[in-house]
């Protein structure tokens, strides 16, 4: 870990305020993973956001006001008053694919509310993007409503899947739809892992056309929770030929992005900060600059 | 905390004028009955000026359920008709204006509680359907009709697909020119109609100089959009279809002249004196779908707030009278049909395509957003490709999300807040790469 008094660092966060989790990630100035959280409280719970945020700040030993800058990303974006910026998971999903994996041409993630499907350069910005068209087809909403509707935990729904090897159709990729076509497939007799293993398939091959409206260029990364269902993931590298990379933590890789993005930012506030006073160096006396907004970024702090 | 929304769009004030006219023409529609004109329903296309030179009142479906939803009466109709067994993926403004057409009808029940546009719709003398490019229009007259319970005159002008066969292009080639024919033959056979149900013979003179005045309008349109070329653009395609009015249902009213030259006149002004739609403009959008009526104010700030200028769209620069050229006051049937044939929901993809890339280079489009309305599939089939295909062809990136004319209950706000912003979020990496 970076020490907090290492004079050359800084610490910088980035929090995904998600549908259905909150992360957050601390990296320090040089860009290193410090601490990250992820937490599952409810719909863009504000408390399991704060939680994240408390937890990740704790594992790095560091308080609120130890952070340079942060970034937040995910569907409570706007709402958390410390970030200093707010953007997208798009541009943040980009941002943290190409930091863990720098050949990622082609990112998937399945969050809670949409799945999407997206195109980085080299240097991690979005070449192009697509989503879902509507409402929760294909993402993981979908995948929670139907696992209650047959009585399974969301965390089994991968493992349970890869055990099927029939072949059920699930048409429908309306939630609501969906699910009484599941209900009718139980009456009918169908078993709970042939369901779902019919459900990634019905996702995977709604991803399929969102991979192709981007165009797919591998090597492909999977983030987001998603990722971490081995029998949706299994399902879509059947669909689209390819075998996908999955890191770690997929989770919190929007959070990783958003960290990224602070770090930036912070670094292009102390560039200025820097050339402030030594413009100020030039010009004597020094002037008092107690007023100066840039400070209010508190960088000095970790400096 | 990063606050993005701040700006406004910088709207056109003239449009007041078009206000006036919008509000004199619905006064005189709910009253037509009193003044002994006949009503006439017609759906889809601008065609005011063949029952205005007979003296006949018209009431254009898609018109009157914008009207309605933009006074935020729209609910209550259509809770109406979707009770009554028409469902919410139907068409909305189908819905909207069975809904006002049962509750004039039937009456109101007592557990809604409609707004006083929603209960004025006079009851139809006769029908005529017009649609280009989609099967709902049709059927949905024909349901009018049921709601009445009698035989109600009816006459529908098919409007056949330009698909672009045998190498047919915009307004070119042989499967165009029968197209026109073949519409040209039916307005014919819709004068004779019209000389039916009002009682006497058509009046050609009054129909040409209304044909004039179309034709006049919609150039001053047209000057009025094309001024918006200019960076930073001085109009946005949210001005257009506040104006559309006057060249869609108020096609040929009187006064529609002077309110798109005073347009005109503003958007030349601002050009001059350098003001913009919106306060500092860095991206500019084509809205490729059809409009949004109740969250119009809402998205014209929305992208302000993100100093993009949406410039261009699909729905005000390839529709409502935009070959103006093509008319000939004096034999007007065929320039109406080119200008029907010709519009934004009658081409075929190659077509579609090829007009979007033209509208893309000319108005400098970085970016394109797809609205795709829940209920107007007609409008929103090809956005897939076309958006794989302009990004191909010209590397114009998109964002889509679903909403729909007039039904706001399709809107997730978060939803579209994230497309948008991904989108400009993508074009600001791209401008500085
Ligand atoms: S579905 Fe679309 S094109 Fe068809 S009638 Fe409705 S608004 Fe018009």
């Amino acid at each position: 870990m970076t020490s907090k008094t290492d004079g050359s660092s800084f610490f910088t966060m980035g929090v995904d305020s998600g549908s259905l989790t909150g992360k957050a990630v601390i990296i320090d100035g040089n860009k290193q993973i410090v601490s990250h959280s992820v937490k599952q409280l409810g719909f863009v719970s504000q408390k399991a956001v704060t939680m994240a945020i408390d937890e990740a700040l704790d594992k790095a030993g560091l308080g609120l006001d130890d952070i340079a800058f942060t970034v937040s990303t995910g569907y409570g974006r706007k709402r958390l008053e410390i970030a200093g910026k707010n953007l997208t998971e798009i541009s943040c999903h980009a941002k943290g694919a190409n930091y863990l994996y720098p050949e990622v041409k082609t990112v998937i993630d399945i969050g809670g509310q949409d799945s999407k499907v997206i195109a980085v350069d080299p240097s991690g910005n979005v070449k192009n993007f697509a989503m879902n068209d509507k409402c929760a087809a294909g993402t993981g909403q979908f995948l929670e409503v139907l696992a209650r509707a047959l009585d399974v935990e969301l965390t089994e729904i991968g493992e349970l899947s890869m055990q099927s090897d029939a072949d059920i159709k699930i048409s429908s990729m309306c939630t609501t739809f969906a699910e009484s076509e599941v209900i009718s497939l139980v009456a009918e007799g169908h078993s709970t892992i042939d369901i779902l293993s019919g459900m990634h398939k019905a996702i995977s091959g709604r991803m399929k056309g969102l991979v192709g409206r981007v165009g797919m260029q591998k090597p492909v990364m999977m983030t987001g929770g998603g990722a971490k269902n081995i029998g949706l993931v299994h399902a879509l590298e059947k669909s689209l030929g390819v075998s996908i990379f999955i890191p770690s933590e997929p989770q919190i890789v929007g959070a990783l992005g958003a960290a990224l993005f602070a770090n930036d930012f912070a670094t292009g506030i102390r560039k200025k900060v820097e050339e402030e006073q030594d413009l100020d160096k030039s010009r004597a006396p020094a002037k008092d600059c107690a007023s100066c907004s840039i400070q209010n970024y508190q960088l000095n702090k970790t400096t | 905390m990063a606050v993005q929304e701040a700006k406004r769009a910088n709207r056109l004030k003239s449009g007041k004028l078009v206000n006036k006219l919008v509000n004199e023409y619905w006064e005189d529609l709910i009253n037509a009955k009193k003044t002994g004109k006949k009503v006439i329903y017609t759906t889809g296309l601008p065609i005011g000026p063949f029952m205005a030179a007979q003296d006949l009142a018209w009431i254009h479906g898609e018109g009157y359920g914008a009207r309605v939803a933009a006074r935020h009466e729209e609910k209550e109709p259509q809770t109406f008709a979707e009770n009554r067994g028409f469902n919410r993926e139907l068409c909305s403004y189908a819905r909207t204006q069975m809904g006002c057409a049962m509750f004039a009808e039937f009456g109101v029940p007592d557990d809604l509680m409609p707004g006083p546009i929603a209960t004025e719709i006079p009851a139809p003398d006769a029908i005529v359907t017009c649609y280009p490019g989609c099967s709902t229009g049709p059927q949905w007259d024909w349901a009018i009709e049921r709601v009445f319970g009698k035989k109600i005159p009816w006459f529908n002008v098919v409007i056949p697909y330009h698909m672009g066969r045998n190498g047919s292009t915009y307004m070119k080639g042989e499967e165009f020119e029968e197209n026109v024919k073949y519409v040209e033959r039916q307005f014919e056979d819709l004068i004779k109609f019209l000389e039916v149900i009002s009682g006497k013979p058509y009046n050609w003179d009054k129909f040409q100089e209304l044909m004039g005045v179309t034709k006049k309008v919609g150039q001053l349109r047209m000057e009025a959009m094309e001024l918006c070329k200019a960076k930073p653009a001085p109009a946005s395609f949210f001005d257009w279809s506040i104006q559309i009015a006057p060249v869609n249902y108020l096609t040929a009213w009187p006064g529609t002249i002077e309110a798109m030259e005073a347009v005109k006149a503003e958007v030349q002004e601002r050009l001059d004196n350098g003001v913009s739609a919106v306060p500092t403009e860095k991206y500019r959008i084509f809205w490729e779908g059809i409009m949004n009526w109740n969250k119009l104010g809402w998205m014209a700030d929305k992208f302000a707030s993100y100093d993009a200028t949406v410039v261009a769209g699909r729905y005000t620069h390839m529709a409502f009278w935009h070959e103006p050229d093509s008319i000939d006051p004096e034999h007007p049937l065929r320039g109406i049909a080119i200008n029907h044939l010709e519009c934004q929901l009658n081409l075929g993809y190659p077509i579609t395509e090829e007009r979007m890339m033209t509208l893309s280079k000319e108005y400098s489009i970085d970016g394109i957003v797809f609205h795709g309305a829940r209920t107007c599939r007609s409008f929103s089939r090809s956005h897939f490709l076309l958006a794989e295909n302009l990004n191909k062809k010209m590397g114009i990136q998109s964002t889509s999300f679903e909403g729909d004319m007039v039904d706001d209950s399709f809107y997730k706000e978060e939803l579209v807040n994230t497309r948008i912003e991904a989108l400009i979020e993508s074009l600001e990496a791209q401008k500085s790469r």
